[in-house]
């Protein structure tokens, strides 16, 4: 049985397999939804959806695609921008 | 529309909004472009044509596009290319790091030998504080007197409460034994 604090499902389950052929739930906070155009609010590509104790550690190259506008636009929106200056 | 010479401005990629000319049309679908871009084959969607066509030779060298750029009032910003430090260089760098904190430390240390010269000067006040030191040996004496005073006060009164306390614990210990013989 799960312990109380881990029967809602705000906690994501993740089932590992230990030595032994147990599998074992390890409970793991959620990730945090993903990273949108400012735009059109599309998804964005390129920018990982970690939460930010793991994005501190990342380099600020695998954060968000080195264009200009990268990470904030999308590149369909960065480039009417262009267009249009 | 992607002739040579044709001023356009990059829409995809690092160099995006950055303006550069046509130099060579490879094929319909890719010239190799020049400017403020790094020099390279690009496709034709990745570029947004500009209304002005620049009179050129096919195939201009960097530097002769830098300058036909500058006509245009646009200027070209040159990268500094980082050369790969080796081994040995990073061994000479560090050298001349010590050396540079060694010449320092030989700076600071004059300035150091400047101190003792400052407690020479101090050394003529110190018969002065000798004098100091005399007035408070007056003032022990009058303590040692209070405190003689006060010890044989506290003394008696302690071993007052001591001895009734040893004279319960015997009785005690004396009723203990005698039920322990029972």
């Amino acid at each position: 049985m799960p312990a109380g604090k881990h029967k809602s499902r705000s906690m994501r389950r993740v089932y590992t397999k230990l030595t032994g052929s147990k599998v074992v739930i390890h409970y793991k906070k959620r990730k945090p939804s993903k990273a949108t155009c400012a735009v059109c609010g599309a998804a964005l590509s390129g920018v990982p959806r970690e939460r930010p104790y793991k994005m501190q550690t990342m380099a600020k190259t695998k954060k968000r695609p080195s264009r200009p506008y990268g990470g904030v636009l999308c590149s369909k929106c960065m480039r009417e921008k262009i267009k249009n200056v | 529309m992607f002739e040579i010479g044709r001023l356009c401005v990059k829409i995809a990629g690092r160099d995006a909004g950055l303006k550069c000319i046509v130099v060579e049309v490879i094929d319909s679908n890719y010239v190799l472009i020049d400017g403020q871009t790094r020099r390279r084959k690009c496709n034709v969607k990745h570029l947004e044509p500009l209304d002005k066509v620049l009179k050129v030779k096919k195939g201009l060298a960097h530097e002769d596009v830098v300058k036909e750029l500058k006509k245009q009032g646009i200027e070209v910003k040159e990268k500094i290319k980082r050369s790969k430090r080796t081994k040995e260089a990073k061994t000479e760098e560090k050298a001349e790091i010590k050396k540079e904190i060694t010449k320092k430390q030989k700076t600071l240390k004059p300035k150091k030998q400047k101190r003792p010269e400052k407690k020479k000067e101090k050394t003529p006040a110190k018969p002065k504080k000798a004098e100091k030191k005399a007035k408070p040996e007056s003032k022990p004496k009058k303590t040692v007197v209070k405190k003689a005073e006060a010890k044989p006060k506290k003394t008696p009164v302690k071993k007052a409460k001591a001895k009734p306390k040893a004279k319960k614990t015997t009785k005690a210990s004396k009723t203990k034994v005698k039920t322990k013989k029972k």
